[in-house]
């Protein structure tokens, strides 16, 4: 809980201040390679916390006033329902993070080659 | 294998990453779209936001802002440069993908957004030569003191809310078509400027027109294709003195023929532009000061093609539509006047055939001897593609579009030929607007319209004063009859324009005795006007319905105006039905022909969107038309051009016994009666095939509709299929894809007062509730009274804000 609570203040911070959508990609890679102890584990965080994050920021959208342009983008993209762009938008961060934080995970032993050797790791 | 899953582990994040954060064909970047931090998410309706009190270094001196309901801004600026700043500052806050991309699309640079599927669209646009006409224009623009302190002006405010804009603001089609605006140029300007003359004067008829002449022979063709179509109610009132002594154009002795090659697909003369304006003088009005109304009919889009705005300063306090874009009002009024426009229609657009000495283009046959071109290198950019090096040949006429062997990415284009378009020529369009804006009285009007080239449109005028008049104006070539209704011959020098039509000489009139002016782009004046200005205007239905109207009342008020904007009474059908009627006997109809007929028989000939008549009616008038010329305007391959609709009702109503009536296809010789009966139930069988037996499903709205497309033809994002009522030969000139894109009705007087309305919005955002928030009560015919300042703190209950903008840092 407490690395999935992590991940999200630290994508939200680095969304916040950049522009950049694939933060939920790059910080799930680093706790994957950095942290995490299964790949399960792994792809869960980054899943949970990059779809948390996004609904959130989605929900918050939605009701400063989004309604008409998310309507008016789900059938432009060919969907039947607006609710379906919510879908797409958290699947989106999910399976963006998820792959991500996978991807982190199988590179651990890179990570430890790294670390061993004492250069450029990430310290916690 | 621990080393192959290292490497093999980032592959497919990273394969992920690329489908996410670049475009693929028309698949947006949907990691970037999708960002709900800075994607399209945030494109939503709280970007409609009140702009808040700010600094602009750029500013002289403070501007006042105020809003009114419909997010209309009324700027209050203490000095040119401030007020053009801006006008440009607000409209691209509003508006910035839409005039960036239209700037574009103008310049051929479309493939540089959307890849190698525009190229052709951008080769046609160099070819024409659109940037050099801008070129040319922008020299016009900078030569002049006052013209280019606003252009400049305008291009800063532009550039200062792009400097402004952050990731999360992007408007949201730069978002799905992933790519940045670039720094606004004044060029960009000058090219916006050029993009309505084409729209406007770019048609031509000339190679189409050439080969109808080389298949039908000169005695038809005056007959089918005359300068002046039966039933004209031309825009200067038939008593018009012409008090000067015409220039005289001379005519070459040897006639020119030529017979371009490629085939051709006629086209057909049913108009889908269509603009109406009038000025009503006061001995006709209510009040008693004159009324001017204008309702411009171009293609329709989502965002809007106009932006409305108030413009003021010392020197100007004027309200209208502006072109977002460009600086200053393009149709609008201010407290002394009122002034709107319609499409000239005059022909100010030859094809040249060139005699080249080789493939190479570098010299052309002209005068007895072998002149050399001039070869301009177009640099076309194209997204995920090599840039394309295009050479453009020029000779002494203009570009030559398309070589011998190319085929023309438009069909009207003649291949191995040189287009002369007044276009190209170096004008002052601009200048014209921010003098008519500050315009007094009938002699700065006039001055006005002397800076005004291309695209020729018939502007109308009232003022407090009480005069009222309106002038055909533009550069007019000076030309012998029918020169330039075919291909000319660019060889020889007898061919060229031979000057121009005096300014003081072009149609106009003042204070007519009828009691008011209008134009509804039909033919200028009447055969009794000394000089050729072109042969293919607007048919007689909307000016002769417009001047009878106006001929008919007194004591007319706005809401009669407005009545007659959305008048929806077809003269066409008046004129015809009742004589295909008769040709449609009752007794040999099938009993759903015979309810068909009877709808027919029983309409007021209003095109009312809830009305099966006209829906049937046009499907009928359709299938007898083609009936008619398809046999006999097909010569091979070749397509002939189909003669219009009016000429083609004149010859049913007057001639019962034409030779056009036989089709050649069978071995009996038909009459128009037997046309007639053949095209209704033709009608009846495409018309159940479409919507099902005859019921509540066959109406003018569903059958119909207009759509409102969103500019880059994002699929849903406009509005589609609007259920309206008019058809093109209605004063309210609706189509599927054309229609009024900007009502006004101007009352003049101690206290002015206007109405308007567009189908769209202030807003170019489609997240914006002012996106497209007036397009209901468009379709409606419903008006908004203008909201006219005098001051910044004048009161009004439909004033809901006020942004103070600062100079300095």
């Amino acid at each position: 809980m407490t690395a999935i609570m992590a991940c999200f203040v630290l994508m939200l911070a680095l969304q916040l201040i950049t522009p950049f959508w694939w933060w939920i990609m790059v910080v799930p890679f680093v706790y994957g390679v950095w942290k995490s102890r299964s790949v399960w584990e792994s792809a869960r965080v980054g899943m949970i916390s990059a779809g948390a994050l996004w609904f959130a920021m989605v929900m918050w959208q939605w009701l400063s006033g989004g309604q008409q342009l998310a309507e008016r983008v789900s059938k432009m993209l060919g969907m039947s329902s607006v609710a379906l762009m919510f879908v797409l938008t958290v699947a989106v961060a999910v399976l963006a993070a998820g792959m991500a934080g996978v991807g982190g995970y199988f590179l651990k032993p890179f990570g430890r080659i790294i670390e061993n050797r004492g250069g450029g790791g990430v310290r916690s | 294998m621990k080393w192959l899953k290292l490497l093999l582990a980032p592959a497919f994040p990273c394969a992920l990453f690329f489908f996410l954060n670049f475009k693929h064909g028309d698949l947006p970047p949907l990691g970037k779209l999708l960002n709900p931090f800075a994607g399209f998410w945030q494109n939503n309706a709280a970007g409609d936001a009140m702009l808040s009190d700010q600094q602009l270094p750029e500013l002289q001196e403070s501007v006042a802002v105020v809003w009114d309901d419909r997010r209309v801004p009324h700027i209050f600026a203490q000095n040119a440069h401030d007020l053009y700043f801006v006008q440009g500052y607000l409209t691209a806050r509003d508006r910035l993908w839409q005039m960036e991309f239209q700037t574009h699309a103008a310049a051929g640079r479309l493939a540089e957004i959307v890849g190698a599927r525009a190229l052709e669209h951008d080769r046609f646009r160099r070819r024409i030569g659109m940037t050099y006409a801008a070129e040319n224009a922008l020299k016009a623009m900078q030569a002049d003191g006052k013209s280019r302190v606003v252009v400049e002006a305008y291009t800063q405010g532009v550039n200062a809310w792009i400097r402004n804009l952050d990731a999360k603001e992007l408007p949201f089609e730069y978002k799905v078509l992933d790519y940045q605006p670039e720094p606004w140029t004044p060029i960009k300007c000058a090219l916006l400027l050029k993009q309505m003359a084409w729209t406007l004067s770019g048609r031509s008829s000339d190679r189409i027109m050439s080969l109808t002449r080389s298949a039908l022979g000169e005695e038809l063709m005056q007959r089918l294709y005359p300068q002046y179509p039966p039933s004209q109610d031309p825009i200067m009132p038939a008593t018009t003195q012409w008090n000067f002594q015409p220039h005289v154009a001379q005519k070459p002795e040897r006639e020119f023929h030529s017979s371009p090659s490629g085939a051709t697909k006629s086209i057909e003369r049913i108009s889908t532009d269509g603009s109406n304006n009038w000025a009503v003088a006061g001995s006709k009005t209510a009040s008693g000061f004159p009324m001017l109304c204008n309702d411009p009919h171009l293609g329709l889009t989502l965002p809007s093609i106009w932006y409305e705005a108030q413009l003021v300063s010392p020197e100007v306090n004027v309200y209208g539509v502006t072109l977002p874009g460009t600086p200053a009002v393009i149709i609008g009024f201010n407290q002394a006047m009122a002034w709107g426009v319609t499409n000239a229609g005059s022909d100010v657009l030859d094809w040249y055939e060139i005699k080249f000495k080789d493939e190479q283009q570098s010299e052309y046959f002209y005068d007895g001897a072998w002149r050399p071109t001039q070869q301009r290198i177009e640099e076309l950019k194209v997204r995920g593609a090599a840039t394309v090096r295009d050479t453009v040949t020029y000779t002494h006429h203009g570009p030559v579009a398309y070589r011998k062997h190319e085929r023309p990415f438009d069909e009207q284009v003649p291949a191995g030929a040189a287009m002369r378009w007044t276009g190209h020529d170096a004008s002052q369009e601009m200048l014209t607007f921010l003098k008519l804006n500050r315009a007094r009285n009938y002699e700065d009007y006039v001055e006005a319209l002397s800076h005004f080239d291309c695209p020729a449109q018939n502007f109308v005028f009232a003022d407090t004063a009480g005069d009222i008049a309106i002038w055909h104006n533009g550069k007019f070539p000076l030309r012998w009859r029918e020169q330039g209704k075919y291909l000319s011959d660019g060889s020889d020098p007898a061919y060229d324009w031979q000057g121009w039509i005096p300014r003081a000489q072009v149609p106009h009139v003042k204070n007519p005795e009828r009691g008011f002016v209008s134009s509804a782009n039909q033919n200028a004046a009447d055969l009794n006007y000394p000089y050729y200005l072109g042969w293919d205007y607007a048919a007689f239905e909307r000016g002769a319905r417009i001047n009878e109207f106006l001929a008919t009342k007194s004591q007319l008020t706005p809401q009669d105006m407005m009545n007659l904007q959305n008048d929806v009474l077809s003269l066409f059908a008046q004129k015809t039905l009742p004589h295909l009627l008769n040709l449609l006997p009752p007794e040999n109809l099938e009993a759903e022909q015979k309810q068909l007929r009877e709808v027919l028989a029983t309409w007021n000939y209003e095109y009312r969107a809830g009305l099966a008549a006209p829906l049937i009616f046009n499907t009928w008038w359709r299938e007898l038309f083609v009936l008619i010329w398809s046999d006999d305007m097909k010569v091979g391959e070749h397509e002939l051009e189909y003669p219009r609709r009016d000429v083609t009702m004149n010859m049913i109503l007057c001639e019962p016994a034409s030779p056009f009536y036989d089709l050649k296809s069978t071995a009996a010789k038909e009459t128009l009666a037997d046309l007639v009966q053949l095209a209704f139930q033709n009608a009846q069988e495409k018309l159940v095939a479409a919507h099902g037996p005859f019921g509540p499903k066959w109406n003018w709205e569903m059958a119909r509709g207009t759509d409102l497309p969103h500019l880059a033809r994002f699929p849903n994002v406009g509005r589609m299929h609007l259920p309206t009522s008019g058809n093109s030969d209605n004063v309210n000139a609706i189509t599927q894809t054309h229609g009024p894109s900007w009502r006004m009705i101007v009352s003049l007087g101690p206290e002015v007062k206007a109405w308007g309305i567009y189908p769209g919005g202030q807003s170019g955002n489609p997240g914006s509730r002012f996106f497209d928030n007036a397009v209901d009560d468009w379709v409606a015919g419903k008006y908004y009274e203008l909201l006219y300042l005098k001051t910044a703190s004048d009161k009004d209950a439909r004033i809901v804000g006020k942004t103070s903008l600062r100079g300095g840092r």
